[in-house]
């Protein structure tokens, strides 16, 4: 019954587009499509064009309508995600909560208009876009979860500064394709900054572990 | 303690500010939706629409002709409802177009003007007085005030098209591996203190496909669907999309076929 079922698939649909029946086409064509599109639709020099191009991960990350990984697909994003760390060349993974905070509202950075790179010393950290930050703070996004009292929460063991350097760097470490950008792995941060955003989230003179 | 009264005002009047949802969305339990309903009933977009009607009518260009001539898809100066079914496909350009693209043909092809002029001033610098496609596609979407969005699949190419928009929308890519749904994917989300329309539902999608052209009160200029997806591209770290692009197209494809069913109600008022 279910081969029948097929059988009339593969033969009767292209018999359908032959006789002028429009249809969906197969994911296959879909893809050359929407790649073609993308190539194309960008006026763009080559070294920004370079970003229009999907790394093996974000390939993996693109489903449609949120369709489950499958475990080797999740395993596949969380290895090369792994193989993606990169330290500071101090060693030293907690920075300056100062600047952590100072990067943590900071939304601006390498942005294209017109053709010209948004000129920056450096790039803005992205937090306050998506996170809740110091209590109190109203001017924050709820994309992610909140960050209020994340040192309070957990310490700031050595074991909890490698981890939470490790989420900013690249997040897709412990929660493959999640929304979270991998900055550090992108390279939209540096290592120097995320230490600094280490510092941020769990110092207790952070504002952001003040009640 | 003044300072922080000064400082609750301030952020309560910028909280109304970046409101910005349809008026039809402001719920009687939404603090900020009263703001947002005073804002979208006194819509400067209004005056965008007078003069795109005399832009439609009058003789221009290199050809001395009107625009009375365009096809929107309903016949030769026919534009009651023809927004409401874009993009579609038509057959003289052999393509899927949407209303700024099938703008672009007749001004070039019927009036002679040079299409890599009109891009270059489609979309105009804030706090101007706009340039002449975002009047006119204004004025060519408010004949369809009222009315339903009702867009359709029939075509190979407008099915190619829509598949082409899902993939997109669901895309990643750049170094904050940002798609479309990253975003515009779940309910009540905001970025900073902009709500985030959640495109994924039936109500969001139609609020997209309804409400563009839009008043954009930060930029005193009347906005189009061609400039909010620059504008996200742009946000997301992509490099310039291009004006017109067949992959905005498959993206305003995808999105006004979800809403479809939505009342189309322009100029919209965004924040």
């Amino acid at each position: 019954m279910r081969i029948a079922g097929l059988r009339w698939v593969v033969v009767g649909v292209p018999a359908l587009i032959a006789a002028g029946c429009a249809t969906f086409p197969d994911e296959a064509t879909t893809r050359q499509n929407a790649e073609k599109m993308v190539s194309e639709g960008f006026s763009t020099s080559p070294v920004f064009a370079k970003r229009l191009v999907q790394d093996r991960s974000q390939q993996i990350c693109s489903k449609i309508a949120g369709a489950p990984l499958t475990q080797q697909e999740a395993a596949e994003v969380v290895k090369l995600a792994r193989a993606s760390f990169q330290y500071p060349a101090s060693g030293k993974l907690v920075g300056d909560w100062k600047i952590g905070d100072r990067l943590a509202h900071d939304g601006a950075g390498d942005r294209i208009l017109r053709g010209k790179l948004e000129k920056r010393k450096e790039n803005g950290g992205l937090c306050q876009n998506c996170h809740a930050l110091a209590p109190g703070e109203i001017n924050v996004g709820n994309v992610g979860p909140a960050l209020t009292g994340y040192g309070l929460q957990r310490g700031n063991s050595e074991a909890i500064a490698k981890l939470t350097y490790e989420r900013i760097y690249n997040a897709w470490a412990y929660s493959p394709c999640s929304n979270m950008p991998r900055v550090g792995a992108t390279r939209h941060l540096t290592p120097e900054q995320i230490t600094h955003m280490v510092a941020y989230l769990l110092d207790p003179a952070s504002p952001i572990n003040k009640k | 303690m003044p300072t922080t009264r000064g400082g609750i005002a301030a952020i309560l009047l910028a909280c109304l500010a970046v409101g910005g949802a349809a008026p039809a969305l402001a719920q009687s339990d939404d603090p900020l939706g009263v703001g947002r309903k005073m804002l979208a009933e006194d819509n400067p977009g209004e005056l965008w629409i007078e003069r795109g009607k005399t832009l439609f009518y009058q003789k221009r260009g290199p050809k001395n002709a009107s625009l009375e001539q365009c096809d929107f898809g309903m016949g030769p100066g026919k534009l009651e409802g023809a927004a409401a079914r874009l993009p579609r496909y038509f057959p003289d350009t052999d393509k899927v177009q949407d209303l700024e693209t099938r703008l672009l043909t007749c001004m070039v092809q019927q009036q002679g003007f040079d299409r890599a002029d009109i891009v270059k001033r489609a979309i105009s610098p804030g706090g101007s007085s706009g340039s002449d496609v975002e009047a006119l596609a204004l004025y060519i979407t408010s004949r369809s005030n009222g009315m339903k969005v009702n867009v359709s699949l029939s075509h190979q190419k407008e099915y190619d098209t829509y598949k082409a928009g899902e993939y997109l929308f669901f895309r990643r890519s750049g170094q904050t591996d940002f798609g479309c749904v990253q975003c515009h994917g779940e309910a009540n989300k905001r970025i900073r203190l902009q709500d985030l329309v959640h495109m994924t539902d039936k109500k969001g999608a139609q609020e997209v496909a309804s409400t563009w052209p839009a008043y954009r009160g930060a930029h005193f200029v009347v906005r189009t669907m061609q400039w909010r997806l620059t504008d996200c591209f742009w946000q997301m770290r992509l490099p310039d999309m291009s004006y017109g692009s067949d992959m905005s197209i498959a993206l305003t494809l995808y999105l006004n076929y979800q809403g479809n069913g939505a009342v189309i109600q322009v100029p919209g008022f965004k924040r």
